[in-house]
């Protein structure tokens, strides 16, 4: 099958200048226009705006955490259902299958789930297989295991610490590693309440940056695309911005991927001590070229914060609302916490939400700064239009400053930033620099010989519309969205790595789960078949 | 051997199949009952959703005690795995299911290897109720015991909660002063409890009570599902709907109400005109009573009495390889088949039900 995408404004930086040409599709890929032949199908996108399908980065979509926040708040299901007219709240993505839709809906076709806890993997990947229509990704949380902790304080080779991690990586078909808190989750259970960068993971004596510091070497020759992808300490917590800087600071020559960097840019300045630092954490991201960050921007309303995060989701909870939380410690790697959360458009609110868009405006260069939510914990996903409108549009972000707490909106540099992102930029953030990031050539740009996932917008005045209903989407060379309804149903692969397990590593793996689960290791580990679905997995390969 | 009836009439799969999906299509009301590994659970919700029927699990009563825990209140939990590696102290609270006496028993042959590293000792707040065939279970575990004559478990915890807190209490619990020096020594107590210990009030105070205990120190529990296979239900509804179940669709979005909702009560005040009863425990029967139709998906050598049609389904694990929770880890886990049978997948009838159906939908899964 042979189509033909005619007129459109071609917006992909990767292979050159904006401009009007056609995009032509032979089955699943993108084909150069073929001479002498005829498409089977030609769609008419004049007047519209054609880029690759969206890349999502740190969306958390599915696995034992997301589950729980189902469970605890059916309520926030219900008042997220679609409704007649498109209030701002009219859709949270709650269910896998409401998930697929959602993000199609707006022209992603990638989604990656930034936190899956190594044991409960097939969880995770059952979840994930039945969110249709995109692609879906995950990385292995490491850091707070006993195993990890054990060799590092045993200062074991890091041949072995590299066996370990593709080992993990393989068996839970990760594309890459996360680290949350590093050494916190273990700390906590010890009753440490505050866990900082060079504080030590008691009965290991084993710091947090050595944990962090370690996995990021251990990625890096690994030849794991996605640098390390780190959830630094301190989060949320006023004075926060020196923990980041500090991070910022080690990444020492090596790549870095900083998670939801707004969390952390707080200083403990004003009235409140509560201020902003996202000018002084731009300029450390804009100086260091080993750093990636993606923002986590608050957007205001009703949410859910979900997080592997269990020492910090536990300080949370007296601020739970409404008033009930989930409190987990997880096997090693696993565990967190449930904190139901309202943003309100009072001095913290307007604070955090000012930092986010700082961070976005003034880290210079889009690709190396990520377009996130940190779903749903700044906002859910579906607030992607309105954010895109703010990045676009100064007047958009002057009419909604006008509504926030003026004290906050003081101590930061928002109302002084006029620039605004273009389109080419848009499409670098949200569709090259991920497909870059991690590691996935087929994806990301229109050239030749990429997969056929494509995004279509009408352009209009109205940015959020824009981006809330895009007019075509294609996943694989099929059409699955029409003016923003969905109109075809498929099922997309999780993309992973597989990387060779190493024979020793297997054997130990087997001892130690004997040893200290009283279980063999075919109770934490899953063949593809577990899934029951024809091909799950797609294979990403790594650096060489 | 038969797999297929109409009514008690041997007949092709492929007619049992048509016959079913007759049913199906002129259903006004169709309700879904399961009690299956997670891919039954999975084809039994999709076919609800894509039919617009409520659906519920054969255990939904005290499934729906165990996830009230989570809707009204939530809590603080940890992993089987995590207790036995770092628990020196364990209260077990109310009744335990059988199911779980292995895994407690592996703990009690065992010593913690992280954190105080003390041998485990063992506690058990019992309450009036609690029935008497956990005596053996205790006693291997030389389990102290938390008791004041009389008192239900409710309101043992209660006097538990105000004892820790150092509060006044009308009446003592026996061995509290033990349990006090224990905790005092224990770096992660972990209380032990199951959704068929007690009903939501109580479990929310035990809640509470661990939540006082986060104050200055350090302490969670352990949630032993009633039944395993209901609580895996409970998590595959949960992402395929966003609820658990005792979901049922208006205007084809999913809403989730525990009485509305109730399949076995729809069937019982005659608002349901069709039971999908889908078991593959074997060995089970639907409720008795109401008028609906029935159509039964069981792990059956015969077929079920009262159903138009009957269809023979294997059992993951069994007949088949499959997906369940296990509460040995707190997770899933992948199950192989013991004794690989010509048994279909009640999966496998399903997509071939859902296939059968008039007019062209979708099938989430
Ligand atoms: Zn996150």
């Amino acid at each position: 099958m042979l189509i033909r995408l005619s007129g459109g404004e071609v917006v992909d930086p990767v292979n050159g200048k904006t401009s009007q040409r056609d995009v032509w599709i032979r089955d699943d890929v993108l084909v150069d226009a073929p001479k002498n032949e005829m498409a089977d199908h030609i769609h008419d996108v004049s007047g519209c705006i054609v880029m690759a399908g969206a890349i999502d980065i740190h969306s958390h979509i599915g696995g034992g955490n997301v589950n729980t926040a189902r469970l605890l708040l059916p309520e926030h299901h219900a008042a997220h259902l679609p409704r007649p007219a498109n209030t701002p709240l009219s859709n949270a993505g709650w269910s896998t299958f409401q998930t697929g839709c959602l993000y199609a809906q707006m022209g992603f076709t990638t989604v990656v789930e930034p936190a899956m806890a190594p044991y409960s993997s097939l969880h995770t990947h059952l979840e994930l297989a039945d969110i249709p229509i995109i692609d879906k990704a995950t990385l292995a949380i490491l850091g707070n295991d006993d195993f990890t902790l054990s060799l590092l304080r045993d200062d074991k080779s890091s041949a072995m610490i590299d066996d370990y991690v593709a080992w993990v990586v393989g068996s839970t078909r990760a594309l890459g590693v996360k680290v949350i808190n590093a050494g916190a989750a273990a700390a906590f259970k010890e009753n440490v309440r505050a866990f900082s960068l060079d504080d030590v993971v008691p009965e290991y004596g084993v710091s947090s940056r050595k944990i962090v510091k370690s996995l990021q070497a251990s990625v890096t020759r690994l030849g794991v695309p996605h640098p390390l992808h780190v959830h630094a300490n301190n989060l949320g917590i006023a004075g926060s911005a020196d923990t980041a800087a500090a991070t910022i600071a080690a990444t020492e020559g090596v790549p870095l991927h900083l998670a939801h960097l707004q969390f952390y840019g707080y200083g403990t300045e004003g009235k409140r001590k509560f201020s902003s630092e996202a000018a002084r954490l731009a300029e450390a991201v804009n100086a260091n070229p080993d750093v990636t960050i993606d923002i986590g921007q608050i957007m205001f309303g009703q949410t859910v914060t979900i997080s592997s995060d269990v020492m910090r989701q536990f300080s949370a909870i007296r601020n739970a609302s409404p008033k009930k939380t989930v409190i987990f410690d997880g096997d090693g790697n696993g565990g967190g916490g449930i904190v139901p959360y309202r943003y309100k458009q009072d001095y913290y609110g307007s604070l955090q939400w000012a930092v986010g868009l700082e961070l976005f405006l003034l880290i210079t260069d889009p690709w190396r700064v990520f377009f996130t939510t940190d779903h749903p914990n700044g906002a859910p996903f579906t607030a992607y239009p309105e954010l895109f409108e703010l990045l676009m549009s100064s007047a958009a972000r002057d009419a909604r400053s006008s509504e926030l707490n003026v004290a906050a909106l003081e101590l930061t540099t928002l109302a002084s930033v006029r620039r605004e992102y273009n389109l080419e930029e848009i499409a670098i953030m949200t569709r090259a620099a991920p497909a870059r990031l991690l590691g996935l050539k087929d994806r990301g740009h229109l050239g030749a010989g990429a997969i056929a996932d494509i995004a279509v917008y009408r352009k209009g005045k109205d940015i959020a519309k824009m981006f809330r209903e895009a007019a075509l989407v294609f996943k694989n060379g099929e059409l699955v969205v029409k003016n923003g309804k969905v109109t075809h149903y498929r099922w997309g692969k999780t993309l992973r790595l597989n990387p060779p397990p190493d024979k020793a590593m297997v054997k130990r793996m087997k001892a130690y789960h004997e040893e200290r689960y009283g279980l063999s290791l075919d109770w934490f580990t899953f063949p593809d078949s577990a899934i029951q679905r024809d091909d799950p997995f797609a294979e990403v390969s790594c650096n060489s | 051997m038969s797999v297929a009836w109409i009514g008690s009439q041997p007949v092709s799969l492929t007619d049992a199949i048509q016959n079913a999906a007759k049913l199906l299509a002129s259903s006004r009301c169709p309700v879904f009952t399961f009690d299956a590994d997670v891919h039954g659970t999975r084809s039994t919700i999709a076919l609800a959703t894509m039919l617009g029927g409520a659906y519920d699990h054969a255990s939904g009563q005290v499934l729906a005690n165990e996830v009230a825990l989570f809707t009204n209140h939530g809590g603080m939990f940890t992993t089987p795995g995590e207790a036995r590696r770092r628990s020196s102290l364990i209260i077990l609270v109310g009744e335990i299911p059988t199911l779980h006496h292995d895994l407690l028993q592996a703990w009690a042959s065992s010593k913690p290897d992280l954190g105080d590293k003390r041998s485990r000792s063992w506690f058990h707040v019992g309450g009036a109720e609690t029935d008497p065939s956990n005596g053996k279970l205790l006693r291997q575990l030389k389990a102290i015991s938390l008791r004041s004559e009389g008192l239900s478990l409710n309101a043992e915890l209660a006097v538990l909660r105000a004892q820790l807190q150092g509060r006044q209490a009308l009446v003592s619990l026996s061995n509290i002063a033990q349990l006090k020096k224990a905790l005092a020594a224990a770096q992660f107590p972990v209380f032990v409890f199951s959704g068929s210990s007690v009903a939501t009030a109580g479990l929310v105070m035990l809640q509470e009570l661990i939540v006082d205990l986060n104050i200055r120190g350090r302490a969670s529990s352990v949630f032993l599902p009633a039944d395993d296979d209901a609580w895996g239900s409970a998590l595959t509804s949960l992402w395929m709907t966003g609820f658990p179940p005792r979901t049922g669709f208006t205007n084809s979005l999913p809403s989730y109400d525990p009485v509305l909702w109730d399949v076995q009560r729809m069937i019982n005040e005659k608002e349901a005109d069709l039971h999908v009863w889908v078991s593959t425990r074997g060995g089970q029967i639907p409720p008795k009573g109401g008028q609906a139709a029935l159509i039964s998906l069981n792990r059956t050598e015969v077929p079920t009495g009262g159903a138009a049609v009957t269809i023979a389904v294997g059992q993951a694990g069994m007949d088949h390889d499959g997906v369940t929770y296990s509460s040995r880890i707190g997770t899933f886990r992948t199950l192989q088949a013991t004794a690989a049978s010509h048994l279909p997948s009640a999966s496998k009838v399903i997509s071939q039900l859902a296939e059968a159906l008039p007019g062209k939908r979708i099938l989430a899964c």
